[in-house]
């Protein structure tokens, strides 16, 4: 028989804030076990929750993004179950009245286009992490990570394979990054997904047993764990290797297997109720309208716009629109210097290879927009030499600097000073008389060794087609 | 008999005490349970602030029952109190009737201190739910907690009420300055008030005689009695249980035996240090409340229990506007009894007890009880509530 | 009030009662659910829930960081730590 997978996703993404989401605690990734915590965040009494407008505007925005419709009010509901990293033994979530309902996304893979619904997207905060101490054989808890701001995206069962997944996956990913609501970095856990899964006969309507894997995050163990749960479901079904039943599994990515998950959150009743102490969120229109006027312009759309109205060509659009840094440091850029091709060169070239060295992403670009395009105007207006504007770019990633005032303190401006130029040719011309030589016979190389040395000399701060002439000329008359 | 948990400083004139659900950070708190004995807070609560801004200081922590939801505090961990007659009292009262003390701050959870009040023949106020802050109180019960006064007189009250009424940007729940200011300004005197009967016939004579000799007080300064009969307030109990409890096993939860507070000796995994902390901690009456709170919000019962208790809790409040469209203040027993023998009082006794505070708690109304009986108004009429509360008090 | 729904809330809420106990715990449920029968007489089809007695609008919060309290501070009431970490028993998933 034939079989058709039917896929859900819940996606947790955390959101870009400075605090947590109900206290002013750091949210930020990483630090000493335990020191982004206060007494609200270790489940102590007596303080009381208080909502991080950041963490609606960017709900509002990731929704706005995925085509949702917006509530325009919002509530929060306690979730009651016991595990030693939920340290009030309740997450405050959104049950009742989530944030976006009813979205929308479009993915593409090998078999075409195809949208995938959004049935909700609600904030909810971040549990502790565990982790395992093998010496003492305890568990050791840290509360970083609690009540750090989060988004659950649920779509609705319109998946079917697992190359859908990672197109969706994907999709998300760039158009939040896009909006800067999150990072989406699966390997910092900034990005993870729970999979929903059954399968049942092509064509028929029921669905089946279906199966739940928590807190994937990683893309090919998603890609697996769907591939070895499918094929597991199709065994029970085809020769009755074991009952299928609704429950929650764990990957174990080294094994390649997948488990039925003891405890936590598999068993009970979560008596979601709404929390008393949070008023609900009423968005009026100007907060709406502000979130609205902020959303960027779609990947897609841009790419187009830099191909025909800025001249960048297919290649070019493509790598520069991969990223929302990149975008508005190349728009920025773009309005100073008004060279599109040179501004998109100096960004998919020499920012990225910089990037990449320091070990850093496209969003991770730190330099400015107005800099970068003061640096390109440099360059075309011959005051400073290409290679000095590397150096400088060089340094615009270590700190924030206006270029001409830097190739000024640091001697890197184009000198005028024709006379420093004619006294270096003419005595590098005289001190190499072997070179003159070679070059007269023809050889055009011992020219551009001449020619490398000169720069050197002036340390590049020099019109290079005017040294070439003074060269040229030199050499004649030597 | 504990009085004190802990007791600070001097007694003066200006010595205001807390009862033991308000957060302190130079003294531990309990919350009279074993789960958080000598657990000691990293803050102050807003109100010490407050407190001390004006020149008051405090005075120690006051014995109060197990999250503060019993009838008088019989369930502490640290034992009830009991006054010369053999009756069952509460600490938060004998230490506001002793000198050197102006004046208790306690938290109302469940009319604990109202019940007090009119046991003692002090005087509380529960202000307008919001016009307090909440911040560093122990969350029992959020929705309708509220911090009070208790005093020797309605002055006091008013007095130490005045410096604690006011916004807080800590407390989400807390009305802007504006509106708290309201309970500090003079209205209307009370003209006309309502005498829930069908509360007056639940209770006992020595209760009733109370009621009526307040009535006479009132009409002798040319106050209009009526006795209204309205059942739906006999609503406010069962429902405010369901609400309470539901909130409070959400709160208490997170007294599990691994951040802080009691942990069992008696444990080889994580399942025994769960359940035998808590377990051996809490009393049964909380471990009741718990249950029931849960069974409430369990998914068979959300609609027809949780969800219905939140109807009814506006149909009060709806019946309440309608009442005070007509009558300034209402006024019905704190209590069935006049007195209490300590051996008298089951596990469950407040629970029937609640008949009488729930209306208050399940509204967020303030009231006032003097004269051992309450006196309820409309929102932010703290003033003349007690205005009028001291021609019987 | 059954005792397998008594077990089950019992377990759900980390709480073991001695036999006593529970038959104690049974009489309050069931009085209370006599007490609330009554009131499914009064009609709440179209009345709204009322989670909050106050009407206050939205409280929120800038997006600012503030540190006031240590981990030593936070961990000096700790039952058992370890290494800067809260300590128990291994769990297994």
């Amino acid at each position: 028989m034939k079989y058709e997978t039917v896929i859900g996703l819940e996606v947790h993404i955390e959101l870009a804030t400075e605090s947590k989401i109900f206290c002013s605690c750091s949210a930020k990734f990483g630090g000493e076990q335990n020191d982004h915590v206060c007494p609200a965040c270790c489940g102590m009494p007596g303080m009381l929750p208080i909502v991080n407008k950041r963490v609606v505007d960017l709900g509002m925005t990731a929704g706005m993004m995925l085509n949702c419709h917006i509530n325009r009010t919002t509530t929060f509901d306690k979730k009651s179950y016991y595990y030693p990293d939920l340290p009030c033994s309740y997450q405050t979530t959104q049950w009742f009245a989530p944030v976006c309902v009813n979205g929308a996304v479009e993915i593409e893979t090998s078999k075409g286009k195809k949208t995938v619904r959004i049935k909700q997207i609600h904030m909810e905060e971040d549990a502790g992490k565990l982790v395992h101490d093998d010496w003492t054989d305890t568990s050791l808890v840290d509360f970083n990570r609690t009540s750090v701001p989060l988004i659950e995206i649920v779509s609705q069962p319109d998946l079917s394979s697992a190359e859908e997944v990672v197109a969706y996956l994907d999709r998300l990913k760039t158009l939040l990054r896009f909006a800067k609501v999150s990072e989406c970095r699966m390997e910092q856990g900034s990005m993870r997904c729970d999979v929903n899964l059954s399968i049942r006969p092509e064509g028929s309507d029921k669905l089946g047993v279906r199966t739940e894997m928590k807190n994937m995050n990683s893309i090919s163990a998603i890609t697996r764990a769907i591939d070895y749960e499918v094929a597991r479901h199709i065994d029970a079904l085809e020769n009755g290797t074991e009952e299928l039943v609704q429950e929650t599994r764990r990957w174990d990515d080294i094994k390649g297997k997948s488990y039925a998950m003891r405890n936590k959150e598999t068993a009970g009743d979560y008596r979601y109720f709404p929390d008393p102490n949070i008023m609900p969120v009423v968005i009026d229109d100007a907060w709406y309208q502000r979130i609205c006027d902020a959303l960027p312009e779609l990947p897609e759309l841009k790419k187009q716009r830099y191909i025909t109205q800025l001249g960048l060509s297919e290649y070019d659009a493509e790598q520069l629109t991969q990223s929302r840094a990149f975008c508005d440091c190349f728009e920025e850029a773009y309005a100073i210097c008004g060279a599109a091709k040179e501004a998109a060169n100096w960004l998919i070239s020499d920012c990225y290879n910089i990037l990449n060295k320091r070990q850093q992403t496209a969003d991770q670009l730190s330099i400015s927009g107005k800099a970068l395009g003061e640096l390109i105007k440099l360059v075309a207006e011959d005051k400073v030499s290409r290679g000095n504007a590397k150096k400088i770019l060089s340094a615009m990633f270590e700190q924030d600097l206006d270029p001409l005032q830097y190739a000024t303190e640091h001697g890197l401006v184009v000198s005028n000073d024709t006379g420093a130029m004619e006294e270096t040719v003419q005595r590098i011309v005289a001190a190499d008389p072997k070179s003159v030589a070679d070059f007269k016979s023809g050889k055009e190389k011992a020219l551009m060794a001449l020619f490398g040395k000169c720069m050197k000399e002036l340390k590049g701060n020099c019109n290079p087609q005017v040294l070439r002439e003074m060269l040229l000329k030199c050499i004649e008359n030597a | 008999m504990k009085l004190y948990i802990t007791e600070q400083g001097a007694a003066s004139a200006n010595t205001v005490a807390l009862d033991d659900m308000i957060l302190t950070k130079n003294a531990p708190t309990s919350a009279g349970s074993k789960m958080l004995d000598g657990y000691q807070g990293l803050f102050d609560a807003d109100i010490i602030g407050r407190l001390e801004a004006a020149g008051y200081t405090i005075g120690g922590k006051v014995n109060v029952g197990e999250f503060s939801i019993d009838l008088l505090g019989e369930t502490s961990y640290y034992g009830a109190c009991t006054n010369d007659q053999g009756n069952l009292t509460a600490a938060v009262a004998e230490v506001a009737k002793s000198d050197g003390v102006k004046a208790v701050i306690s938290l109302d959870v469940n009319g604990m201190p109202r019940r007090a009040a009119a046991m003692a023949g002090t005087v509380f106020v529960k202000p307008t739910y919001g016009t307090v802050s909440r911040y560093g109180t122990i969350p029992v019960a959020c929705s309708g907690e509220t911090v009070g006064v208790m005093a020797k007189s309605t002055a006091d009250c008013r007095q130490v009420l005045g410096h604690l009424v006011g916004h807080d940007d800590k407390d989400g729940t807390s009305l802007s300055d504006a509106e708290c200011a309201q309970v500090k300004t003079a209205a209307a005197p009370i003209r006309k008030v309502a005498v829930l009967q069908s509360m007056v016939d639940a209770a006992d004579d020595a209760t009733k005689q109370r009621i009526n000799s307040v009535c006479d007080t009132l009409k002798a300064k040319g106050v209009e009695i009526t006795a209204v009969d309205d059942a739906i307030y006999k609503a406010a109990s069962p429902a405010w249980n369901a609400l309470m409890c539901a909130e409070l096993c959400n709160n208490v939860s997170r007294y599990d035996g691994i951040k802080f507070g009691y942990r069992t000796p008696n444990y080889t995994n994580i399942d025994e240090l769960y359940v035998n902390s808590r377990t051996e901690a809490f009393g049964l009456l909380l471990k009741t409340a718990i249950l029931y709170g849960s069974d409430v919000l369990s998914t068979e019962n959300y609609m027809r229990v949780y969800d219905k208790a939140l109807r009814i809790r506006r149909v009060i409040c709806d019946a309440f506007a309608a009442l005070f469209a007509q009558y300034d203040a209402v006024l019905l027993p704190a209590c069935s009894k006049t007195a209490y023998k300590s051996d008298a009082v089951g596990t469950y006794t407040v629970m029937d007890e609640a008949l009488f505070t729930a209306p208050a708690s399940i509204s967020g109304l303030p009231v006032v009880v003097a004269g051992g009986v309450q006196l309820m108004g409309k929102a932010f009429s703290e003033d003349s509530l007690l205005t009028a509360a001291a021609m019987y008090e | 009030m059954n005792t397998d729904t008594l077990q089950k809330l019992e377990k759900l809420n980390q709480l073991c009662l001695t036999e006593a106990e529970k038959s104690t715990v049974t009489a309050f449920f069931d009085q209370q659910a006599d007490l609330f029968s009554c009131l499914e007489q009064i009609n709440t089809e179209n009345i709204a829930r009322m989670v909050h007695v106050m009407p206050i609008l939205t409280v929120v919060r800038e997006d600012r960081e503030i540190k006031l309290f240590t981990r030593d501070a936070l961990q000096e009431s700790a039952p058992e730590t370890h290494d800067g970490y809260w300590q128990v028993p291994r769990l297994i998933e």
